[in-house]
């Protein structure tokens, strides 16, 4: 196991570890959901949100 | 000298007597207490109103006193000694609690409470604090850099800079008594009954901070993770185990979140640590620049400026207390210009972001360890994720967040008016704990910041994920997101 006085050597020396599929739909599912329920919320904030103090 | 959190990592996988209470319940227990404490003020007992206080001074005879008139006799100097003294037995008494040496803690608090505090009464000296021209001509003085006295805060985290990287064997001496999640955790707590007492006078514009608080939530889980893990995972190539601790603390909440996701994706207990160190240098950089920032474009804005700390400081420490520069900045522009808003709700604004998006920290961990467990690196099923997990992972001090808030709403709506008039002045006093609070959590972040010891340890490739992410995406897409649904709302007047 690596000792933290080579972090340095780990970050650099690590084999690459391509993106596996669920990482790939992690991704994709987060940005879509977080994307849609924004844009969902920008429009019940323009609807029905706080206008003034 | 090694960093902190590093030297923390090489003792982490190593067996230690387990504490007997969390550092989150600790401070929802010392925050309660002082807020319990405070309230007795509401029956005229006025139990704390002895805690020390600072104004903005020329003469330095004149910058102390006690936070209430019923202890004015005191005079500043005793006030500023109870107050010591009352802390270092309370939080010794914490200490012990967690298992740490006591004297050690005390000795190193005596450090801590002295350097921070002093630097705190160096920031409200009139030449750096004061903001207006009538202030100036009050204390008789022709220029100021116009801090405003909560520039304190700014000289805690340099004294604390400056000991972590020019005084490393003294910043080790004191380590002990430099927690800063634990002081800001405790501030925290108390935060929620002066946000309470606050937000209830404006109770729609409160509730609107809610749907607000959703979409940070959205912002900082769904958008700000899935952007800096890929970034991570395909421009710098980190391996699975580097880049979900990092995406969560440069998109969520720096230390808890990192910690939480490494242990949800069982990843080596050292990753989310050194993780976190980084987390908290940045922290430092954003805290040095975005109030500034914030009062430069935003002044008209007050609002937007409160959620965007809360969306773009990563952790909680320095998160709400940008927010606290950022609205004495932003209050003081104002009332230059004759625009007087009553304070708390830039504060409040960012702490409740902050605290909106650290509620999820557990179910996000619990996702990814389900995720990493049952898909990534299939594990045996006793080792799981599990969904007891989430629980576990909470962080509990929000529950005295809530506890506070609860009751300071019950206690602005439902007291009697002979007790409801006497809540402000009673939150006041536990206010003016939350402020030394805050003043301890500066000067350990900067303590903890030693920049040297992070770059020879090799974060020069974690620290550069963490500059791309934060200064090309997170800040200015918080910011867009601020924006939307902050614009056009400003506190309510004060009087």
């Amino acid at each position: 196991m690596p000792q933290p006085d080579n972090i340095r050597d780990e970050l650099h020396n690590a084999p690459g570890e391509p993106l596996l599929p669920i990482e790939k739909k992690l991704i994709a599912w987060s940005l879509t959901i977080g994307l849609g329920l924004l844009a969902v919320l920008t429009v019940v904030n323009h609807f029905i949100g706080w206008s003034g103090s | 000298m090694s960093n902190a959190y590093v030297a923390d990592a090489r003792v982490a996988a190593a067996a230690e007597p387990a504490a007997r209470i969390s550092e989150d319940w600790l401070a929802v227990i010392l925050g309660l207490a002082i807020f319990v404490l405070a309230l007795a003020a509401l029956v005229h007992v006025d139990l704390i109103g002895w805690v020390v206080t600072t104004a903005v001074w020329s003469n330095l005879s004149q910058a102390l006193g006690a936070t209430s008139r019923s202890y004015a006799f005191l005079g500043g100097v005793v006030a500023l000694l109870a107050t010591y003294a009352a802390l270092t037995v309370a939080l010794s008494a914490a200490a012990a609690l967690l298992n740490s040496d006591v004297k050690k803690f005390a000795l190193a608090f005596t450090a801590v409470f002295w350097i921070a505090y002093a630097s705190w009464v160096i920031g409200n000296f009139a030449h750096f604090a004061a903001v207006t021209p009538a202030e100036q001509q009050k204390f008789g003085i022709s220029w100021s850099l116009k801090l405003t006295n909560e520039g304190g805060y700014i000289f805690a985290l340099l004294a604390g800079l400056i000991i972590a990287n020019f005084l490393p064997r003294f910043a080790e001496a004191i380590r002990e008594a430099v927690r800063p999640e634990l002081y800001i955790k405790v501030a925290i707590v108390i935060l929620g009954g002066f946000f309470a007492v606050t937000a209830a006078g404006r109770l729609g514009l409160a509730s609107s901070l809610i749907l607000r608080g959703v979409a940070a939530i959205v912002e900082a889980y769904l958008i700000y993770w899935a952007v800096v893990y890929f970034v991570a995972r395909k421009w710098f190539g980190f391996s699975r185990e580097w880049a979900a601790p990092l995406a969560s603390g440069i998109s969520i909440c720096g230390v808890s979140a990192a910690i939480a996701t490494g242990g949800g994706i069982r990843a080596r207990p050292m990753v989310p640590v050194l993780v976190s160190s980084l987390v908290v240098v940045f922290a430092v950089i954003e805290v040095l620049i975005l109030p500034f920032l914030a009062q430069a474009w935003l002044a008209n804005e007050p609002l937007v400026a409160g959620a965007w700390m809360g969306l773009a400081v990563k952790t909680d420490g320095a998160a709400v207390a940008a927010g606290g520069i950022t609205e004495s900045l932003i209050l003081a522009k104002n009332a230059a210009e004759g625009v007087n808003y009553q304070p708390g709700w830039i504060l409040g604004t960012a702490a409740t972001i902050k605290v909106f998006i650290d509620v999820f920290i557990g179910i996000w961990a619990f996702v990814l360890g389900y995720i990493w467990t049952n898909y990534v690196n299939a594990t045996p099923a006793a080792e799981r994720a599990r969904a007891r997990e989430i629980w576990q992972r909470f962080p509990k001090f929000i529950i005295g967040f809530v506890i506070t808030f609860a009751a300071g709403l019950y206690l602005a709506f439902g007291a009697p008016a002979d007790i409801a008039k006497n809540v402000p002045a009673a939150i006041g006093e536990a206010n003016t704990f939350r402020v030394i609070f805050f003043i301890l959590t500066f000067f350990s972040i900067g303590v903890l910041s030693n920049f040297k010891a992070l770059w020879q340890e090799g974060f020069g490739k974690l620290a550069a994920v963490y500059l791309v992410s934060l200064f090309g995406f997170v800040i200015w897409v918080g910011l867009a997101i601020s924006w939307i649904f902050f614009s056009g709302i400003t506190p309510p007047l004060a009087g």
